[in-house]
């Protein structure tokens, strides 16, 4: 017996030890990844895959532009409308009527989580041989983050201004991928704060150049056109001079409207020499709900331009008939945009940057600085030889120039609610008036239905507080 | 039952003994004693012969009590039988007159020894009795090991279910090899149970098992094997009306307790479970399927085991046996499915809509777009008229002659057949003392009754056990491998939805049908340039080429060594591999190769080109899994401690399933050379009828994918005195879940169980149930969802983007919190029989809690993530479990009767994610949990009849009477949404009845279904307007004229069709059918021809048998025609089968 039992033991020890093998050797065993289309994202190319994503990057709200002025609706067509485009166009106090799921605000919270995912994959160490793909990823992620969180602050947050810095009305600012910790709104300093700290060290990490094949991977001069973008939205406006003449410094080529087809349904090709980051506007049934199918193209011909707008335009303006089917006098629509689709762009181009760094000007008392980017930029959009060139006598003539411009240039490309918002606070007092059947809708200068409301999914789940629309 | 023979037995030999005394002469003695104790005994002897008697201390304590009766007998004899069991010995001393009393010399023997059966099968758990000293209990191999210290020449064997017998203890070294005869008519047969890790008896167990023996699985005749527990096993329910994407499975081993997890129940063939088809499992070479139902039986399986587990055991060679041939063939015939079943608008009715539509100018947009969508002959017949290009009466005559025809009459003749399944299977087995084999080979050919649509099976499997050093070291080989054939040629239908499509002229001859674009334009299209664009469903039926070939392997090996007596340890090997190739041959002639063909053909001012290649197109799919399994395992099967007995099993496996899935296209494909043309997939071409542009389609792609678990083990049961058991087990899975933490990769998990068998105290006094168990079992089981992680997990997008790069999606937000579904299990039983068994069951009662379920909940969008899946659900079922048999004589005839009963009813308890209208909840196509309800559940809008004025359907919402179709469907409201019960049915079960007379036998099986509901479909009218569905003759009781509303429930036709006003009365109260109905299942007749009452037959046994199975409803709770188990598609049509098995 007690042989036997000595055996046993040895056997047993026999099993323990086989056993402390498998142990041993199962972590490797245990790693294999379950498909070779999944993983966890742990390499630089995981995470450049995920920021390649064009499906999530690379789209803006639409709500804005659908508050603004440079379209209108028919009556008839209205009433086929989704009850929120039908309320965003009244400006109605409750845009969302209780209905979840606003792509406006989910789509740019979820280009904040892909660029987090990145940024908190990505470490701080780059191996030796990967500098420059990974100070490329670390500023693309920064870029990415800083232009959802511009977007979403265009809508759902006031305005900037200095008397509203500490403000607790700012946008909520998830800078990690971790979804557990709840959301709260920032003051409004410090969402501008981020949201420029973001791009300045974007601008350092993004490799120099001038915009390639890849227009959804942006380049440090798009860094620098956003930052334009930014400070003129906060009315610093020699800032915003400044980046847009160091990103022209470096790149300043425009498209001649003259080498175009203007009989195209999509004159504009996706690699465009302007475009410095490729964008467009939410469009389609993003997720469960068709999202303003009107503005995004969905029925462009019902999608009417404003007819002050589209008289604006001379008809030796080449862009009457290439943003636009110009059909007189009030039944002109959308045309293909920089986005080579029937979707509006919603990117960053270089005639912005001419336009910024000419308001810089103006606003500096540089009426010729001014004027002379207006002269570039037009003498390529008219037909050629045929731009008189402007001549004004004063730098507020010049302002005045640049605006109008900037208006006819830059329409449906979601900067109008943003500009509206900052020349009210200017002084420009707008009202903006919307017909139907008879029945005239306004919105005063500086109302508070400037800022569109949060989405009710959003404060239910959430401590946000919602903003006050009376 | 065991003291009548010893009574006998002890008779015998007393008489023998006494011849001889008189022969001798002596001292005789009469005496008789009843249950008197030894030292009474003695005192009686003294009393009577003045023998005095003296013993070592305390022996009367120790002594046994005796009964006998004698007269005239020695002294000698008498005191020979009294010490006879007795753990003394005596010693006569005549000179002195006294009877000197020793305890019995000790002398340490073993014994080794093998209990089996009368068919050679070890019998495990026999007591082994060397009386007044040892005792020992068989294991599951027979195999025995008796210490015994004293030197009594006999053995008592006893086994529950056999005869017991008395044994001559053989002579020192010499094995004992007994045949036990089992016992007619024993109390409850104890069924040897296959947990995958051991084998036990169901009545030493503490969970519940369900047992389907060999009988019971060939009484059904069927080519795949899981068709043969269907209705014949307690608690399986075969769900019959699967909806696509809503992970349902087939078969579900007591209701449901996960929601997005695996919903299937893991099965497990010979030792490991099978990751290939069942398909490929003949039959014919399984001996038994065992199902774990509770947390005891199944959490040995661990995370595997949330949905129960199928346990299926293949047949194998018995010891010392002479070959034995079996040869077992049937054919099945499969009479034609009824067509007309599901009902559909007459072609009459169907052109009188359309005719309808047309007068309202429902057409005008698409008649002037030649290459528009296909319109049906009565269309374009109708627009001829109108256009003038043809005579209206001439039209007219057309089209009434159009009213009598009917599709279903074509597709039954050309595209259905009786079908025809043949089944032949050959065995070899036996074995010698050291070895058991067994070998087979099988042959399936059916043909569908799909015309063109067949399968082959090939099976060969061996099984070989070797006795490398006797009784000590076994090895077993085995393999097993299926070749088969699908040929998938009829796509069963015509994909034509208008009614009066002629599919073949008189003759046979293939007539094209409106399909995709316009016969005008498909007769003119091309001038000559292009293929012909027609589509002939006849033909494509007659040119398909498509099949499957499975090939599957599985080798297993063996290793067993005894370490000392009932410890041995184990080593399994599997080794499995299955290669499916489905290949997809579209030849020049089907209409798939020549529309994309035609489609990308361009034309650049009359020069014609053909990025699509003018040949065939061969589109294959190609899967294998390569299958690796290994475990250790010790096991302990012997008694532990005075009256006890251990069977105890721990051990470590190790589990790795690598896949890979591929799909190639070629274009250009010649079948005779193997060759292909290389296409240009970057460029766009334009469309020839659309004129959009497109590439070519890619099909090539590649997927690996990889399983791979690591487990620990360990279960053990206790039985003590035979009548009280404890059990417990645990388990750990580790698996390589993408992400899941490290810490987490793992999953303990327990199980616990107390077994008590009343019966068998000796308070116990109820003559009339003899036997009488109680049993409760708790623990936890687990399952897998394979699509989660605690990490963030990204998945590459199968196509690029729009700058050609790849992109990858995030699937996973990450998520440290995740945890392993559970599935908690508590289930108490009664096991009992009466006297002679002739009425046993058992009833078992259940609750299993889904723990931790992955679940869907909303989450502030604001994180990036809309939806977040984690462990935010639970379910509960609630389930009850009755098994009772009968067995009875009735003069010549024995019946035997089976009543199963199963109750179980599941209910999500909490979810948290709530849709925002109840439109969302009408949908059958997707998984919308509701708590408080069951997970898959029917529910409706409440119907408030029809408007008098102008027929349209009425609904509630908020309490008010409501025609606004849009906001009823649209509510957030859920007092408007009225449940009205389970999809799957709570209630089912069968009632078998068996009748034997001499050499006939006769078994019928019903079907039950209870407590469930379905909705049925009516008229869509705008769903029929758009020629997406075939209508209904719901239809000629639509609502036309006021007053109707009283008598039908149709709404009235209207134009322009309303989506909402139609979505609303398909999915309102009105349409929902109880589900209950009671059905035939089958009928087997069979007659034996054996070698017993035909002495000159040539072979052992002809077992000869006719059967009939989907026989048809019997009862049903609907009155709409429809068969709640095929609520879509066609019944199972009523299939014959004769077969033969004969054993040599």
């Amino acid at each position: 017996m007690d042989l036997d039992r000595q055996h046993t033991v040895k056997q047993l020890l026999l099993l323990v030890i086989l056993v402390g093998v498998l142990q041993a050797c199962h972590k490797g065993f245990l790693d294999a990844k379950p498909s070779t289309n999944l993983e966890v994202p742990t390499t630089l190319n995981d995470f450049q895959a995920i920021l390649d994503n064009t499906t999530v990057f690379g789209l803006v709200p639409t709500l804005g532009e659908a508050s603004a002025d440079n379209y209108f609706f028919t009556y008839p067509y209205w009433l086929t409308l989704d009850t929120r485009e039908k309320n965003a166009y009244v400006w109605a106090v409750d845009i969302f009527q209780g209905q979840g799921g606003q792509q406006d605000w989910n789509t740019p919270y979820q280009q904040v989580f892909y660029a987090n995912v990145v940024l908190d994959g990505l470490g701080s160490k780059p191996g030796p041989d990967s500098v420059a793909q990974w100070n490329a990823l670390e500023g693309a992620a920064l870029f990415l983050r800083a232009f959802a969180f511009y977007n979403i602050a265009q809508v759902f947050a006031p305005a900037y201004d200095t008397s509203l810095l500490n403000v607790p009305l700012g946008i909520p600012l998830r800078l990690h991928a971790d979804i557990n910790p709840p959301s709260s709104r920032s003051t409004i300093g410090q969402t501008y704060q981020q949201i420029i700290q973001d791009l300045d060290s974007a601008e350092f990490f993004l490799p120099s150049g001038e915009p390639n094949a890849y227009r959804n991977r942006p380049v440090r001069i798009a860094a620098q056109a956003m930052l334009a973008r930014v400070y003129l939205s906060m009315r610093s406006y020699s800032q915003a001079r400044a980046y847009a003449d160091s990103a022209l410094l470096a790149y300043s080529a425009l498209i001649d409207y003259n080498t175009l087809d203007t009989t195209m349904g999509e004159p504009i090709s996706l690699l465009n020499a302007e475009t410095l980051y490729q964008a467009s506007f939410l469009s389609g049934a993003v997720g469960s709900t068709p999202y303003l199918l009107a503005l995004a193209g969905g029925f462009y011909p019902s999608t009417r331009i404003d007819t002050g707008l589209m008289q604006s335009y001379d008809p030796n303006d080449l862009r009457r008939v290439i943003y636009y089917n110009y059909k007189p006098p009030d039944l002109s629509d959308l045309k293909g945009s920089y986005a080579n689709s029937f979707v509006p762009f919603g990117g960053l181009a270089t005639d912005e940057l001419y336009l910024i760094r000419a308001e810089g000007a103006a606003r500096a008392k540089d009426a010729i600085s001014a004027m002379a980017d207006i002269d570039t930029l037009l003498s390529k959009r008219w037909r050629t030889g045929t731009f008189p060139g402007y001549i004004v006598g004063s730098w507020q003539e010049a302002l005045d120039t640049v605006l109008l411009e900037r208006r006819k240039e830059l329409a449906f490309r979601g900067l109008r609610w943003t500009d509206l918002r900052r020349l009210n606070a200017e002084g420009a007092n707008d009202t903006l008036i919307r017909n139907l059947n008879g029945t005239l809708y306004t919105l005063a200068p500086n109302s508070d239905l400037y800022v569109l409301p949060i989405p009710p999914d959003v404060i239910s789940l959430s401590t946000i507080a919602q903003n006050v629309r009376d | 039952m065991r003291t009548p023979n010893l009574a006998v037995f002890l008779l015998c030999v007393c008489l023998i003994k006494c011849r001889i005394v008189f022969a001798q002469g002596g001292v005789l003695i009469s005496l008789s004693e009843r249950n008197a104790s030894l030292e009474k005994v003695l005192q009686d002897i003294r009393d009577q012969t003045g023998f005095a008697y003296y013993g070592e201390g305390g022996w009367p304590e120790i002594a046994r009590p005796v009964s006998f009766s004698f007269k005239n007998v020695t002294l000698e004899q008498l005191l020979d039988l009294c010490f006879r069991d007795q753990p003394l010995v005596y010693k006569l001393d005549i000179p002195n007159r006294t009877i000197n009393v020793f305890l019995r010399p000790r002398q340490e023997r073993v014994i080794n020894g093998i209990i089996q059966d009368e068919n050679l099968e070890p019998i495990g758990g026999a007591n082994i009795i060397a009386p007044g000293d040892a005792s020992a209990i068989s294991k599951d191999d027979g195999q025995f090991a008796l210490h015994t210290y004293y030197s009594d020449p006999r053995l008592f064997v006893t086994s529950i279910g056999f005869e017991s017998q008395v044994v001559a203890m053989p002579p020192d070294g010499q094995k004992l090899v007994l045949t036990l005869k089992s016992k007619v008519g024993e109390m409850k047969e104890a069924e040897v149970v296959h947990t995958g890790y051991q084998t036990m008896k169901d009545n030493a167990a503490t969970g519940s098992f369900d047992f389907v023996d060999n009988d019971l699985l060939n009484r059904r005749v069927s080519t795949n094997i899981m068709d043969r527990i269907d209705g014949v096993t307690s608690s399986v329910l075969f769900n019959k009306n699967v909806v696509l994407g809503t992970n349902q499975s087939t078969i579900t081993v007591r209701g449901r307790s996960t929601i997005y997890g695996n919903p299937n129940p893991l099965v497990v063939v010979d030792n490991f479970p099978y990751p290939g088809d069942l398909n490929n499992i003949n039959p014919a070479d399984v001996e038994s399927i065992t199902i774990l139902k509770d947390a005891a039986a199944a959490a040995i399986w661990g995370a595997f085991s949330g949905n129960g587990v199928i346990v299926i055991t293949t047949r194998k060679g018995r010891l010392n046996q002479a070959p034995k041939i079996s040869f077992n063939s049937s054919v099945t015939t499969g009479w034609k499915p009824n067509l007309y079943y599901q009902p559909i608008l007459s072609s009459s009715d169907y052109i009188d809509i359309e005719e309808y539509l047309f007068q309202q100018g429902y057409y005008s947009p698409s008649l002037p777009v030649p290459n528009g969508p296909a319109l049906t002959p009565v269309v374009e017949l109708l627009g001829q008229v109108a256009n003038g290009t043809l005579d209206s009466a001439d039209g007219y005559a057309q089209i009434n002659a159009l009213r009598k025809v009917d599709t279903r009459k074509d597709l039954d003749r050309y595209f259905y057949q009786h079908s025809l399944n043949s089944q032949y299977a050959l065995n070899v087995s036996g074995g010698g003392t050291q070895d058991q084999y067994y070998l087979s080979a099988g042959y399936d050919q059916n043909q569908a009754n799909l015309v063109r649509n067949e399968y082959d099976r090939v099976t060969l499997t061996g099984k070989n056990s070797y006795q490398v050093i006797p009784s000590k070291l076994e090895l077993t080989t085995g393999f097993a491998f299926t070749a088969s054939s699908t040929y998938l040629n009829n796509p069963a239908g015509s994909d034509v939805i208008y009614p009066y499509a002629q599919l073949a002229d008189a003759q046979g001859n293939a007539l094209p049908v409106a399909y995709q674009l316009r016969l005008p334009y498909v007769d003119t299209v091309g001038g000559g340039q292009l293929l012909d664009w027609h589509y002939r469903p006849l033909q494509e039926l007659r040119n398909a080429d498509n099949k499957l070939t499975l090939t599957d392997y599985r080798i297993d090996i063996g290793l067993r060594y005894a370490i000392v007596k009932g410890l041995d340890a184990r080593i399994y090997y599997q080794f499995g591999r299955g290669d499916s190739d489905l290949v997809y041959y579209y030849s020049p002639q089907t209409w798939f190769a020549r529309n994309l063909i035609n489609e990308y053909t361009q034309n650049n001012g009359g020069v014609f080109s053909f990025p699509v290649p003018r040949g065939g197109i061969l589109d294959e799919t190609m899967n294998t899994y390569t299958a690796n399994n290994v475990r250790a395992q010790l096991n302990y099967n012997d008694s532990l401690f005075k009256h006890g007995r251990l069977n105890m099993i721990g051990g470590a496996e190790v589990r790795d399933i690598e896949g890979s899935d591929r799909t190639n296209w070629l274009y250009g494909y010649n079948p005779g050379m193997g060759s292909s043309v290389p296409v240009d997939y970057v460029d766009l071409f334009q469309q020839y009828t659309s004129g959009a542009y497109q590439q070519i389609p890619y099909g090539d792609a590649k997927i690996g994918t990889s399983e791979r678990y690591l487990s620990y083990y360990t279960n053990a049961e206790y039985t003590y005195f035979g009548r009280y058991m404890v059990s417990g087990s645990v388990r750990r899975d580790e698996s390589n879940l993408l992400g899941v933490r490290g810490n987490q990769k793992g999953v303990p998990l327990w199980s616990a169980g107390l077994g008590w068998e009343l019966s068998r105290e000796k308070f116990y006094h109820l003559d009339q149930l003899p036997y009488l168990k109680l049993r409760v079992t708790d623990g936890y089981n687990g399952n897998i969802d394979r699509s989660v992680s605690a990490y963030t997990t990204a998945s590459i997008n199968t196509a690029p983007n729009r700058y050609n790069a790849v992109f990858s999606n995030i699937v996973n937000p990450p998520n440290p919190d995740l945890r392993w579904e559970r599935v908690h299990i508590v289930n108490a039983g009664l096991d009992f029989a009466t006297a002679g068994n002739r009425l046993g069951g058992s009833l078992e009662y259940y609750i299993k809690s889904g723990i931790d379920l992955i679940g869907l909940s909303p989450v502030d969008p604001t994180t990036g993530v809309s939806v977040f899946q984690g462990n935010t659900a639970n379910m509960q079922d609630h389930g009850v479990d009755l098994t009772l048999h009968t067995d009875n004589d009735l003069g010549k005839v024995h019946w035997n009767s089976v009543v199963l009963f199963s109750y179980v009813l599941d209910r999500v308890t909490k979810y948290n994610e709530k849709l925002a209208d109840v439109g969302y909840y009408l949908s059958s196509s997707t998984i919308n949990p509701l708590a408080g309800k069951p997970l898959y559940s029917v529910y409706a809008l409440r119907w408030e009849g029809l408007d008098p004025d102008s027929g349209n359907p009425q609904g509630l919402l908020n309490g008010k009477i409501s025609r606004d179709y849009g906001s009823i469907l649209g509510s957030d409201n859920f007092h408007d949404l009225v449940y009205k019960g389970p999809v799957n049915p709570p209630v089912f079960g069968s009632w078998r009845n068996s009748f034997y007379w001499k050499q006939w036998g006769l078994s019928a099986n019903i079907l039950y279904k209870f407590g469930y509901v379905f909705r049925r479909n009516s008229i869509f009218y705008y769903l029929v307007y758009t020629g997406a569905s075939q209508g209904s003759p719901d239809y000629e009781k639509r609502w036309q004229h006021p007053g109707d509303e009283q008598h039908t429930n149709v709404p009235s036709m209207t134009y322009p069709g309303v989506a909402n006003r139609d979505e609303f009365y398909q999915n309102s109260t009105v349409l929902i059918e109880k589900g209950d109905n009671i059905r035939l299942q089958d009928v087997q007749l069979s007659y034996d021809w054996t070698k017993k009452a035909h002495a000159r037959l040539p072979v052992q046994l002809i077992h000869l048998y006719v059967y009939g199975n989907n026989l048809g409803i019997l009862w049903k709770a609907n009155h709409a025609g429809i068969d709640p188990d095929y609520v879509t598609g066609m019944p199972l049509p009523r299939t014959l089968a004769v077969g033969v098995r004969v054993d040599y």
